[in-house]
């Protein structure tokens, strides 16, 4: 997305943005891996490192709209995590860039059982 | 306060296992342990987002924890902890409250079927709540709550090989946390640039120093209600109320060093006593207001090394600072507030000291300080700003007239007994900023009643009561109120006077021309007169009054 300046512009992609928002989600708690929108849990990449398939970032009207697709820890609180994977990539991206993101949605695509209890 | 009258919870035998309700207890202190220290939990939180809420979503989620099993009858550990590792998932609020919440759920698991834990149930539990809480993040982030829930796993593993008993073992994970947590803005350089340490860290040092006062049988809950009773024994002041004062750590070298003698010493001396060692190298690290005291009695014992002496004070002080710096320049902070106290006589001096006053000015009644001598504390006082507590009526114009002259921000809560400054002095709290503190201990100075007792100078008729040169009188709140014969006499009727039925404590500061031994003859007296409240006995070393009384 384009910002004006006086000498020139500074572009940055949304690809350069899902990165971002990819090492903010992989650090958040709770999150134990990033998926590809819509694919079956069987085949998701659950510890995919560097993989932003799990990111999708939109600019509709000069607004930031991200969404992640994310496996969470089974046995966590599914919504106290996903409420701050809104905050930490809101946050991260923001700090970041200096762009206000609008809207973060997530997406929990699946949940990774490594113990029950 | 003074050497005779601060003694500390003295243990008689080591415990050895909990159960489902003794666990129990230990989450409501931990609880309300946390409860006390959220606001300073919030200051620090700068990670992953600084939304200065960790303290309060710790606890929620503790709370959530805690309501699961309040009203359990559940005898079993394994039962109990599973029900409460239950509440915690389902009140987990924000990131930290979701880690803790991991971090019980491991311990559930691993206690699972056990109607009581023992040490190496207890170890076992620890770790493996360490390995859970990590399993929930692909990229674990350390200088969080993550390294300190490890360090603490870590502690609990080497001390039970040494020891069986649970409240040694707590301590050792209650140091851990605490060095691990002092050691997270060298690893999390987010925190390092805010000159905080992490929130969530903190909290969980918070938690298991509240299991571990409960343990201790210090206080925990503000109203005072959660103590241990069942083997433990407290007596005198709370230590906790005293403040930060300083971290003393060293080793002793020597030969054939008696631990548990070692132990015994230190424990009297301050707070989060740690002990450990072999026969010729004893590690110590204890919290006390004088960092003399355990260095002398160590090097009485053997040489000394790497000594350690920390103002947790000012640590403590600079972390708030700084976090808050980061965040609004314009509010009010609460950098360095000293307190000033215009005192007379040596014991009182000392009492004010021990908790933790900043400067001392000698005077009071017939020998009040002059507004220079009192400029001259506030400008010297190594502190942005000063609180004064006069502690007579004759030194509140003083102060305040020192108060308008001092070029730094100058405060005077206008005590007018010994009793209400200490009071006063009492209610400091160094993480509030100056009105809020000025605020509270001024409220704090009404709750006292403060009564004085003395020889009077020549006859007179004061208040309808009529006085000859030399009979004993009693002042209630500066007013005369009663006269007589005897110490003892006037001392009862006093009381009488003061309505102290209604109150709890009776403190007696003894002035410098009675003994120790009359003042002890006189408390016990008292204790005899009214049963249900606790009489304490202080050298306060003050000429003219021979007693001054507090009730509170």
């Amino acid at each position: 997305m384009p910002e004006v300046q006086y000498w020139g512009r500074i572009e940055v992609s949304p690809t350069a943005i899902a990165s971002i928002a990819n090492e903010a989600v992989l650090t958040c708690y709770g999150v134990v891996g990033t998926a590809a929108k819509g694919l079956a849990a069987g085949i998701v990449n659950v510890l995919s490192r560097d993989s932003k398939r799990g990111i999708e970032v939109r600019i509709e009207d000069g607004r930031i709209i991200i969404d992640v697709y994310v496996i969470i820890e089974y046995g966590t609180r599914i919504a106290a995590v996903a409420l701050s994977v809104m905050n930490v990539v809101k946050f991260s991206v923001e700090r970041a860039l200096g762009i206000p993101v609008t809207e973060v949605n997530v997406h929990v695509e699946g949940l990774r059982v490594s113990d029950t209890d | 306060m003074t050497d005779e009258t601060v003694s500390k919870a003295v243990r008689i035998s080591p415990h050895l296992s909990t159960d489902g309700q003794g666990f129990k207890q230990l989450m409501e202190a931990a609880l309300a342990w946390l409860q006390r220290h959220q606001a300073v939990i919030n200051a620090l939180n700068v990670y992953p987002v600084p939304d200065g809420d960790t303290g309060t979503n710790m606890v929620l989620t503790m709370q959530s924890a805690w309501t699961e099993i309040k009203d359990s009858p559940e005898r079993s550990v394994g039962r109990i902890v599973h029900q409460m590792a239950h509440g915690a998932l389902m009140g987990a609020r924000g990131n930290s409250g979701v880690i803790l919440s991991q971090i019980w759920r491991g311990f559930a698991r691993s206690l699972d079927g056990k109607e009581v834990y023992r040490a190496q149930d207890l170890a076992a539990a620890c770790r493996e709540a360490t390995t859970t809480a990590y399993k929930g993040v692909v990229k674990p982030v350390e200088g969080t709550i993550l390294t300190v829930a490890r360090a603490i796993a870590d502690a609990a593993t080497r001390a039970v090989e040494e020891t069986e008993d649970l409240v040694r073992i707590l301590e050792h994970m209650v140091f851990a946390a605490h060095e691990a947590v002092m050691l997270t803005p060298s690893l999390l350089p987010v925190l390092a640039e805010a000159g905080v340490v992490d929130a969530g860290g903190q909290g969980l040092f918070v938690i298991l120093e509240g299991m571990l006062r409960y343990m201790r049988g210090e206080q925990v809950a503000e109203d005072g209600q959660l103590v241990q009773s069942v083997d433990l024994i407290t007596t005198g002041l709370e230590p906790g109320e005293i403040g930060y004062g300083y971290d003393v750590q060293f080793l002793i070298l020597g030969q054939e060093l008696d631990m548990d003698a070692i132990r015994q010493k230190i424990v009297e001396m301050g707070e989060c006593p740690l002990i450990v060692g072999t026969p010729d190298t004893v590690k110590v690290h204890v919290h006390v207001s004088d960092p003399g005291v355990p260095l002398s009695y160590g090097a009485s014992l053997g040489s000394l090394r790497d000594v350690v002496v920390e103002d947790m004070q000012a640590q403590y002080k600079d972390f708030i600072v700084n976090s808050e710096l980061s965040r609004s320049t314009s509010s009010q902070i609460s950098q360095e507030i000293g307190v000033i106290a215009v005192v007379l006589g040596d014991g009182l001096a000392r009492v004010f000291q021990s908790l933790g006053v900043g400067a001392i000015v000698h005077g009071g009644q017939t020998m009040n300080p002059s507004t220079q001598d009192l400029l001259d504390a506030i400008e010297k006082l190594p502190a942005k700003q000063a609180i004064l507590l006069p502690n007579n009526g004759n030194v509140i114009p003083t102060a305040e007239q020192a108060r308008a002259l001092s070029t730094k921000p100058v405060a005077v809560v206008p005590t007018r007994s010994i009793p209400q400054g200490i009071a006063a002095l009492l209610a400091v709290n160094y993480q509030a900023d100056f009105e809020t503190n000025v605020a509270a201990m001024a409220e704090a100075m009404e709750e006292i009643e403060t009564g004085e007792v003395t020889t009077a100078t020549r006859s007179a008729t004061i208040n309808g009561l009529e006085i000859a040169d030399g009979q004993i009188i009693g002042l209630h709140d500066g007013e005369l109120k009663v006269t007589g014969t005897t110490v003892e006499q006037v001392v009862c009727a006093l009381l009488k006077e003061m309505n102290q039925t209604q109150r709890e404590i009776i403190t007696l500061y003894y002035g410098d021309t009675v003994s120790e031994s009359d003042a002890n003859a006189l408390a016990d007296l008292l204790q005899q007169e009214w049963p249900d409240q606790e009489v304490e006995v202080v050298a306060g070393g003050q000429p003219h009054y021979l007693y001054v009384l507090s009730v509170e």
